[in-house]
């Protein structure tokens, strides 16, 4: 099972969520990755429960389990002259390092870009921080909920009425995570070809500033503030969230060639009537339509009522649950989780490749994340050509 | 302007439209990689806007839609920049040769088209493979290309849904809330030009290409894959809590003065409760038994929050900010549209791009997810208008005649006027 990426060496000193998952992307598509992990306690995230087991927990949180998958473990204090040293070797060789500290904490550590480059003139450098490398805000503290607002996502999400709102999911640091995978790799292709390597900088509110689409577009273009619109699309009528018989279901209406359909679906003939049949229509009679859709929805329960709609042509949607995804016949028909044994966590059910290739090898790799420190004498000794002694030394000295 | 960022040597035939494809081509094309956006005339990219829309909307410049609206909608303009232009009627027989040549020059082929739509006329990756046998195909529907639900459509906040984030969004005790974006589309397009380098990389050392299939809702579950583990161990099915976390106290939006002005505080540790409190200056809470630790404030949240928001209703957004940054404790403005393009701290970035659109003026449009040392991103030109660079991309690239040109323009297999348009 070689994977996309076989061959590639990535270092990653990241920790949480951004980088892991930048890098989680490597090591499933064959990349070695070697998670380099502060001893005794690790990645921080292998604090964030729930665990699967409480007497283990470092070893069991979901989180951490789901970056790490296919990813090596090597702690190393890399405050400590000797750590320090081992990770410079580990640089010689590698391709790619990743972090994810505060701006200047690797200049603090002595493994400033321009070290770096020195040691390995081809290395490329990724680095994710909450707000860049440069620029006034680049030390201020913050979390996802902080990000996620300054990025001007926040001001947009949530009920016009009510207060602005976050995403659940911590989608801020995964999607700049993501962002690093394609930056990393353009940047590789680039060191590879030119036998120049260069340092990358994302920062995880500018993510948020990336995707703002419409919403920014919309006040540079005409002055007119995009606001919250709660579950309606903007601009929109009939195309948002719905409660249902057994939770809530997304009605697109369009476009305006398929809406006739809704009135067919919903049993309703006064949905059919000219007035509604425009989106502009919809939009002025809004509520009316809402008021003539909901007894069909109540009546109906999810799966029903998002089958209905596609089987007419409609993109309907439902709000899956966890259970919902884990059941979900198309995931089940395309294979899409993968069985991973943990010797702790036990056989979890882990969300697949985000994306299929179909090759002749096996694109992704897939094996369970590592225990913490589990390669560390290995990569010490086997790749670096450190004696068993040495290595019991530096075990001695804390530095592993 | 020579080329000379890392991705120059790739060409991508983009035939995708509104928002997932887009944006994995525009990561690209910001990195230097020759895109040639494909449209039809008849059925153009429906981020353009009607062809005749109504009145006001802001999407335009100054709200005016003007003679050729399809040029001037800021949302489609936002994606494209850098990016070739071009139109043709692939249902028409000369089409589809000139077609069949764009591909035999073209590195990766991209589409998000609804399942099977190409393959019905006549493309599928063998078709495209025996016109070039290392080409990269990525096919983006919505639900893949296999599977029960391959059919079925389903745009970008639907995704959401059937992904498990919108189940996970929302205020307390309170129904799911889509996000103010369509937050399906840019996981895609960011996993797809992953992808799409990974295949290239692939390719250059075995010379073979391969079909990509994309699920934009597999994708989308990848990202918040630890979720759905968190299910399986605890067995209990992600809470909706607003801006609370499920770790800390306090953490949520707070009040500021002005209207629909908000401030984010999110303490993680106890030090950084200790600075709120003497940011707030009232030394009775460090002696509250209530706020003593974390699980003491989680406890006690609504409290908590009610006197913070006291404390922060009266005061400037920025203000607040800043004395909570010099005390240590993470927090942050809760930006609008015009604040982002005046944040000192963007600014400096140049985190926004002003780019100068012959039918709009300069505008600021979302810049480069990032920032390189070598090779920084680059605005070759503003977005294109429909078609064109018909004459570039069908004399330069491929060769041909201005009379062929001419030909195809007069038989309607290319143009720059739209023949109608159908978009949702």
């Amino acid at each position: 099972m070689p994977g996309l990426l076989e061959g590639v060496k990535v270092i990653d000193l990241s920790r949480y969520f951004s980088g892991p998952y930048c890098t989680k992307l490597f090591a499933t598509l064959g990349a070695e990755v070697i998670k380099i992990e502060p001893p005794h306690n690790g990645d921080p995230i292998r604090g964030y429960g729930p665990f699967a087991s409480e007497t283990s927990s470092i070893e069991s949180g979901a989180w951490f389990l789901y970056l790490n998958t296919s990813k090596q473990s090597v702690t190393l204090d890399i405050k400590s002259q000797q750590g320090i040293s081992i990770l410079k070797d580990l640089v010689k060789s590698a391709d790619i390092l990743v972090e994810n500290f505060s701006p200047n904490t690797m200049e603090a550590l002595g493994l400033g870009y321009d070290v770096l480059h020195d040691i390995n003139p081809q290395l490329v450098v990724t680095s994710i921080s909450n707000y860049g490398q440069t620029g006034p805000y680049k030390d201020w503290k913050g979390t996802e909920l902080n990000l996620y607002a300054t990025g001007g996502l926040m001001n947009i999400t949530g009920e016009p009425e009510g207060t602005p709102l976050k995403e659940g999911a911590p989608l801020a640091q995964l999607g700049t995570g993501q962002n690093a995978f394609v930056a990393s790799m353009t940047a590789l292709m680039y060191a590879e070809e030119t036998g120049s390597g260069q340092h990358i900088d994302l920062a995880i509110a500018e993510y948020a500033t990336n995707v703002l689409e419409n919403a920014l577009m919309q006040y540079s273009y005409s002055g007119e503030e995009y606001s919250r619109v709660g579950n309606r699309g903007y601009g929109r009528a009939a195309w948002g969230i719905y409660p249902c018989g057994d939770g809530y279901v997304g009605i697109i209406a369009g476009p305006d060639q398929n809406w006739p359909e809704v009135s067919t679906i919903m049993e309703r003939e006064e949905l059919a009537e000219e007035k509604y049949a425009s989106r502009q229509g919809r939009l002025l009679y809004a509520d009316e339509v809402d008021a003539l859709m909901l007894p069909w929805l109540l009546d109906n329960n999810k799966v029903d009522i998002f089958k209905a709609g596609q089987e007419h042509g409609l993109g309907f949607s439902f709000v899956a649950n966890m259970q919902d995804i884990l059941e979900m016949e198309q995931l089940q028909a395309r294979k899409y989780f993968v069985d991973l044994d943990h010797p702790i966590a036990g056989t979890l059910k882990y969300p697949g490749p985000p994306i299929n290739p179909r090759t002749d090898i096996s694109a992704w790799v897939y094996t369970r994340a590592p225990l913490l420190g589990e390669n560390t004498e290995d990569i010490i000794c086997e790749r670096l050509g450190y004696s068993h002694e040495a290595f019991l030394s530096f075990r001695a000295d804390g530095v592993v | 302007m020579e080329n000379t960022q890392p991705l120059k040597n790739y060409r991508i035939l983009d035939l995708s439209r509104i928002w997932a494809g887009p944006y994995c081509t525009k990561l690209m094309a910001d990195m230097g990689a020759q895109v040639i956006k494909m449209e039809s005339l008849r059925v153009y990219d429906s981020h353009r806007g009607p062809v005749t829309p109504a009145p006001g909307i802001a999407a335009y410049p100054d709200a005016e839609p003007g003679d050729e609206p399809w040029n001037r909608n800021g949302w489609f303009n936002c994606l494209h920049m850098s990016k070739y232009g071009i139109s043709l009627e692939l249902t028409e027989e000369p089409g589809r040769n000139v077609f069949e040549e764009l591909v035999s020059i073209s590195d990766v082929v991209v589409e998000n088209f609804r399942q099977g739509s190409l393959e019905r006329l006549g493309y599928d990756y063998e078709k495209l493979k025996s016109i070039r046998p290392d080409i990269i195909y990525v096919s983006m529907p919505a639900f893949g290309n296999s599977g029960p639900w391959k059919g079925y459509v389903a745009y970008g906040i639907g995704q959401e849904q059937l992904c498990g984030m919108a189940h996970m969004t929302g205020y307390e005790n309170d129904g799911p809330m889509k996000s103010g974006i369509n937050h399906g589309d840019p996981i895609t397009g960011s996993h797809a030009a992953g992808l799409v380098l990974a295949a290239l990389r692939y390719r250059r050392k075995t010379g073979k290409g391969m079909f990509v299939d994309v699920s934009q809702q597999e994708s989308a579950v990848s990202l918040i894959g630890g979720e759905v583990i968190s299910y399986q161990i605890s067995g209990a099915e992600p809470e909706r809590i607003g801006n609370h976390s499920p770790y800390f106290a306090p953490h949520n939006i707070y009040p500021c003065s002005g209207d629909d002005r908000w401030v984010t505080i999110a303490v993680t540790n106890e030090s950084e409760w200790q600075n709120l409190v003497n940011v707030i200056g009232d030394p009775t809470l460090h002696s509250n038994d209530a706020f003593a630790n974390n699980d003491q404030r989680m406890q006690h949240q609504t409290e908590l929050d009610t006197l913070i928001s006291n404390w922060t209703i009266s005061q400037e957004m920025y203000d607040i900010v800043h004395r909570l940054q010099e005390a240590g404790v993470p927090s942050g403005p809760v930006l609008r549209g015009p604040d982002l393009l005046e944040d000192p701290h963007f600014s400096e970035r140049n985190t926004f791009n002003n780019v100068n659109h012959p039918q709009v003026g300069p505008k600021w449009y979302p810049g480069f997810a990032w920032k390189m040392s070598l090779t920084p991103g680059q605005v070759h030109w503003p977005a294109p208008t429909l078609g064109q660079h018909n004459h570039t991309v069908y004399n330069e690239f491929l060769g041909l005649t201005d009379s062929e040109i001419t030909k195809l323009e007069e038989t309607g297999v290319i143009g720059t006027k739209p023949t109608g348009s159908r978009i949702i």
